[in-house]
């Protein structure tokens, strides 16, 4: 996991683990190094090799010894399952807490949720 | 120890502009005073008067800028010292020479324009044309003075205002001395006034080797003051 | 370079600047020296460099003490907040003696990051402006390429965009050429993502040394209704704690570890991280004027007992 007490990790990970969603980083693609990074972000590098360090633990990217880091063939479906893990405690949680506090009925978000599913 | 090249290059640089611009000047007094006057003298005899000066402010100069810049750039002060004497005891020679060389220059003038070539007052030198005695004398004056210019911006790097005060006598001692070994005309402040001049009747080479000791001495009372030096910063 | 320092002391008559001052760098990061004015930051990398000789205690720079001892002071390089140390001439001027005095330097990057600052080789280092100077020690600083490079708040002078200018090089050519460098500053919030390593001095010691991630991570802001913060932040270090009406926000010093942070959550209060900036001045502050006592849970003087 990332510690989200550092923004800058978080930046780091949430910027390469949606480029992988979204496909703009192909499986076994080869990610920006340490340097170009810490250079963009202005941040010491080690920073952003602790980052990196992250994400290979948690699969996302494999590192070349020498060549550098690169997208793991299973990063988009690591991500996709901790996403959707995460998709109700994180989302759909918050958003039913928020309902109760301002008096919008359940039954009128779930029929909201199966109008978008209809159309 | 690696031979100061470019401490001794940029003084050297600066101290020939100085002497261009001082040939300058005193060719423009000499033909004011031809034209106006009568020019029976050797103008450029009286040139030593402001570059000693000089001299004291170079070696002012080695240690109010080039000590800390020596030291900032991971230098030791030990390193600095050995370049600093070096410097120094090549340099006065240097600036004797260029000084001997403004008197060939106007002698020439003169002999052009018919003038005398006539001294105003005792040197070890009797005719400007003796090149090696007038590099000696005034290396040897140049050397003094130069020696009194680190020893003094030693003391005002260190203790400030109340160290150059304590230093001054010694330095003025040493000046003092050093001149009267190669000439009883002094024309320092105050020292012809209160009767300073010191009227040595010794044998040349006491006088030659008293001069050059007191040089040494200069330099060598410099090196204790700035051995542990602290580099000044303020601080934050 | 590795870098000991074992109780270090320096006076100026009777004032002490440093104290007793112990901490290990290991070299090959980029350090932040942070601590307030007074605290001893300038004296400390003033008696690194050699400046000065210390009244006590030793220092060892790559195993060797420093003072008057040129195999290791040609490799140490200290940039003041004053910039270029000498008056005397232009700016190629004191290019000329640092490239002549400086093993190892780079004249090439030296031209480059001129070009960058906009310093123009013929000015007058006597005439520049606070801004010029400041560029001018970082131009020397850099390009010396010392093992050891210290700026004692040589970007103070820059304006906004030299400040960036000077960041990018610094980063750009220790990418290149590791090297330990170490980097005092006011402007904390701004450097402090190029450090690695934090150091904070705090009358003439040392409050603590910790990895730049480590320390953010130790320092929270707790928000919400008084009594549940109350509740939760009883037992934790509380350095700070700013009152809104009903609601609380506590700063505490301390990891937090997951199950804390549920509990926070289950209890309806926000976490959020504290900036380095708000942590110093939390850490580094005496209200009664007392020494600054190391909150518990926090290194005292002793560093290395320190989870990393």
């Amino acid at each position: 996991m990332f510690d989200d007490r550092s923004p800058i990790y978080r930046q780091i990970a949430d910027r390469i683990k949606t480029e992988v969603l979204t496909e703009a980083l192909k499986e076994d693609e080869r990610v920006m190094s340490t340097n170009e990074y810490a250079a963009y972000y202005r941040i010491n590098p080690a920073t952003v090799a602790k980052a990196f360090q992250q994400l290979v633990d948690e699969g996302v990217l494999y590192k070349k010894r020498g060549i550098g880091m690169f997208v793991s063939p299973q990063a988009r479906e690591v991500l996709r399952d901790r996403h959707r893990e995460r998709f109700f405690t994180d989302v759909v949680d918050p958003m039913i807490d928020e309902a109760l506090a301002i008096g919008v009925p359940l039954a009128d978000v779930v029929r909201r949720i199966e109008g978008r599913d209809a159309r | 120890m690696r031979f100061p090249s470019r401490l001794l290059v940029a003084n050297m640089f600066f101290a020939v502009l100085l002497w261009l611009a001082a040939l300058a000047v005193t060719a423009a007094i000499a033909a004011a005073v031809a034209v106006f006057g009568d020019l029976d003298q050797s103008a450029w005899e009286k040139v030593p008067q402001i570059a000693r000066w000089y001299a004291l402010f170079t070696g002012v100069a080695l240690i109010r800028e080039f000590l800390p810049m020596y030291i900032a750039h991971g230098q030791t002060r030990r390193e600095f010292g050995g370049h600093a004497l070096v410097t120094a005891l090549l340099f006065a020679p240097f600036l004797g020479v260029l000084f001997a060389l403004g008197y060939l220059i106007e002698r020439g003038v003169y002999a052009l324009a018919g003038l005398p070539p006539v001294l105003g007052r005792g040197h070890l030198y009797a005719d400007t044309l003796q090149f090696p005695v007038v590099v000696a004398e005034h290396t040897l004056q140049f050397a003094v003075w130069l020696a009194a210019g680190t020893f003094l911006g030693a003391a005002y790097y260190r203790w400030a205002g109340g160290g150059v005060l304590a230093c001054l006598p010694v330095a003025a001692g040493l000046v003092l001395l050093a001149e009267s070994t190669v000439g009883g005309d002094l024309r320092l402040p105050f020292a012809n006034r209160f009767g300073l001049g010191l009227d040595l009747a010794w044998p040349a080479a006491v006088l030659a080797g008293t001069g050059v000791a007191t040089v040494l001495a200069g330099l060598a009372l410099t090196w204790p003051i700035i051995r542990d030096v602290p580099l000044r910063t303020t601080r934050a | 370079m590795k870098v000991e320092i074992d109780g270090l002391g320096l006076r100026y008559g009777e004032t002490a600047a440093l104290d007793g001052l112990t901490c290990t760098l290991d070299g090959g990061k980029i350090y932040g020296l942070l601590g307030r004015n007074g605290s001893g930051k300038t004296s400390l990398m003033s008696v690194l460099a050699a400046f000065r000789r210390q009244t006590f205690g030793q220092v060892r720079v790559a195993g060797e003490p420093v003072f008057e001892n040129r195999r290791v002071t040609r490799r140490i390089s200290l940039i003041t907040h004053t910039g270029e140390t000498t008056d005397i001439g232009t700016a190629e001027d004191a290019l000329y003696f640092a490239e002549w005095l400086r093993p190892d330097w780079d004249g090439e990057l030296a031209r480059s990051l001129m070009d960058a600052f906009g310093l123009a080789p013929k000015a007058k280092v006597k005439e520049m402006s606070t801004g010029q100077r400041s560029a001018m020690g970082a131009v020397i600083g850099l390009a010396g390429r010392a093992p050891l490079t210290m700026f004692d708040e040589c970007h103070l002078g820059m304006d906004v965009p030299s400040r960036k200018i000077f960041y990018d090089a610094l980063l750009a050519d220790y990418m290149d050429h590791p090297r330990t460098i170490v980097l005092s500053s006011h402007l904390i919030d701004e450097v402090a993502p190029l450090f690695e390593e934090v150091l904070i001095l705090d009358r003439g010691r040392l409050l603590l040394q910790e990895e730049t991630p480590a320390l953010l991570g130790r320092g929270t802001t707790v928000t919400g209704p008084a009594d549940r913060v109350a509740a939760f932040t009883a037992g934790l270090t509380v350095l700070d704690e700013r009152r809104l009406g009903p609601t609380v926000a506590a700063v505490v010093y301390g990891p937090l570890d997951d199950a804390r942070r549920r509990e926070a959550a289950g209890a309806g209060l926000e976490l959020a991280p504290v900036p380095l900036q708000d942590l110093f001045v939390h850490l580094t502050a005496d209200p009664a004027g007392a020494p600054a006592a190391a909150p518990a849970g926090a290194p005292a003087a002793e560093p290395s007992g320190e989870p990393r």
